[in-house]
């Protein structure tokens, strides 16, 4: 396959017919004689053929049917009217839940799934910090212990994010004092852990997105 | 970089994340459109297949199960009942207005056409970005390897030997996908 590497470069644009015409001819020539690079263009023509079908069947909708879609989207949560007792029973019971997991954190699925070493960025060489996710079900947490942080000033946070690839989903925002220290819960989405790595940014606006303003990253490891 | 996986934007989507489900539109929502303008011929019937589907994909994720069957030929099946089920309901409508059907009838996707660019469309979304980058601006946007060049701020030979990499990565990405759940179709 690596017989002639230059013709070889050239057997994509020349199966979509993207070539210029004297090195089209050139291609054509070389395939008459080289059974190898025949065969090659062969499988990249049936690429070809697969992606110009695909994209002459595609079409582009209208740009804010995509908000649509994800407005339209049924709520997970049935919001029924419950009566009063109900809702104050269900609020003693979550708080004698929260208190039960704080005191005895092994019997509500307390123990660490997966946890990662912060470390920082040129911007803040002093800091660190650890995440852990811990919890089952929908009761997923992540538990922020973060050092040497700048304090915030006016408007600014803290956004801590799951990290895949371009993929970032916010797992919450907290500020931080004078101390630069930050000891902090979280409610986890129950995918959490399949993120492979956190970061924390320094936030100063509305904007949903992740600034670029890189404090600490690490990468998540299960346990 | 390769993107997030089709499967494990479902399994986040079954987790309630709305985003991941616009990471799936962004790939899908074109060819399903393109699916629902071909046969039901109205655009505003393809927008509503278009959020009928996705609908039922957050509706059903939790009920998707990738050892069987990948999220393509998973939401190509979704497409092919929903279009189904609105080439009849506007059949029905108009017959009771001219007794003419608006169309031809037929079975939707004879030739496995539309079932095969589905699964086009997932090999694609798994290439890596720069890879993803030359095909797309080239099929998608129509662009020259001159043009592709100007616009990446990339030399015309590298675009050139990239545009026939990214082939290959297709070509072998979705070789791989037909091996990996032949033997459960």
């Amino acid at each position: 396959m690596s017989e002639h590497p230059d013709t070889r470069d050239l057997l994509g644009p020349f199966v979509m017919g993207a070539l210029e015409g004297h090195e089209e001819r050139e291609i054509t020539d070389h395939l008459e004689e080289c059974a190898s690079c025949r065969e090659e263009a062969q499988e990249l023509k049936l690429a070809h053929e697969r992606l110009a079908d695909l994209a002459y069947s595609t079409e582009t909708p209208a740009e804010d049917l995509k908000e649509r879609v994800v407005d339209g989207l049924p709520r997970r949560e049935a919001r029924r009217r419950v009566p009063a007792w109900v809702a104050a029973a269900a609020a003693t019971l979550c708080v004698l839940a929260v208190l039960a997991a704080v005191l005895t954190p092994d019997l509500f699925g307390g123990r660490a799934l997966a946890s990662a070493n912060l470390s920082p960025t040129d911007r803040v060489p002093g800091a660190g910090g650890e995440v852990s996710i811990q919890g089952t079900g929908e009761n997923m947490e992540m538990r922020l212990e973060a050092w040497g942080l700048p304090p915030c000033k006016n408007e600014q946070y803290y956004e801590l994010w799951l990290v895949e690839g371009d993929d970032r989903v916010s797992a919450g925002s907290f500020t931080v004092g004078q101390s630069g220290r930050v000891d902090v819960r979280m409610n986890a989405p129950n995918f959490a852990g399949s993120y492979p790595k956190v970061g924390i940014t320094a936030e100063h606006d509305k904007d949903p997105r992740p600034s670029d303003e890189k404090m600490l990253s690490g990468e998540l490891h299960e346990l | 970089m390769n993107q997030v996986e089709d499967e494990v934007l479902v399994r986040r989507i079954a987790s309630g994340d709305e985003g991941a489900l616009a990471g799936l539109y962004d790939r899908y929502a074109g060819m399903i459109y393109g699916t629902g303008m071909r046969y039901l011929r109205d655009r505003g019937a393809a927008e509503e297949l278009v959020q009928d589907v996705f609908t039922s994909v957050w509706r059903n994720a939790s009920g998707f199960d990738p050892a069987r069957a990948s999220f393509a030929t998973w939401v190509y099946r979704i497409t092919r009942n929903r279009a189904t089920d609105l080439i009849r309901r506007r059949k029905a409508r108009v017959r009771t207005v001219d007794n003419e059907p608006p169309f031809e009838s037929g079975e939707m996707d004879p030739s496995g056409e539309i079932s095969r660019n589905f699964d086009v469309a997932a090999a694609l979304s798994r290439l890596s970005s720069v890879h993803r980058e030359v095909l797309v601006l080239a099929y998608f946007h129509g662009l020259s390897q001159r043009e592709i060049s100007d616009r990446t701020a990339t030399p015309l030979g590298t675009v050139k030997s990239r545009t026939t990499a990214a082939l290959h990565a297709l070509r072998e990405t979705m070789s791989f996908d037909e091996n990996r759940w032949s033997a459960d179709e």
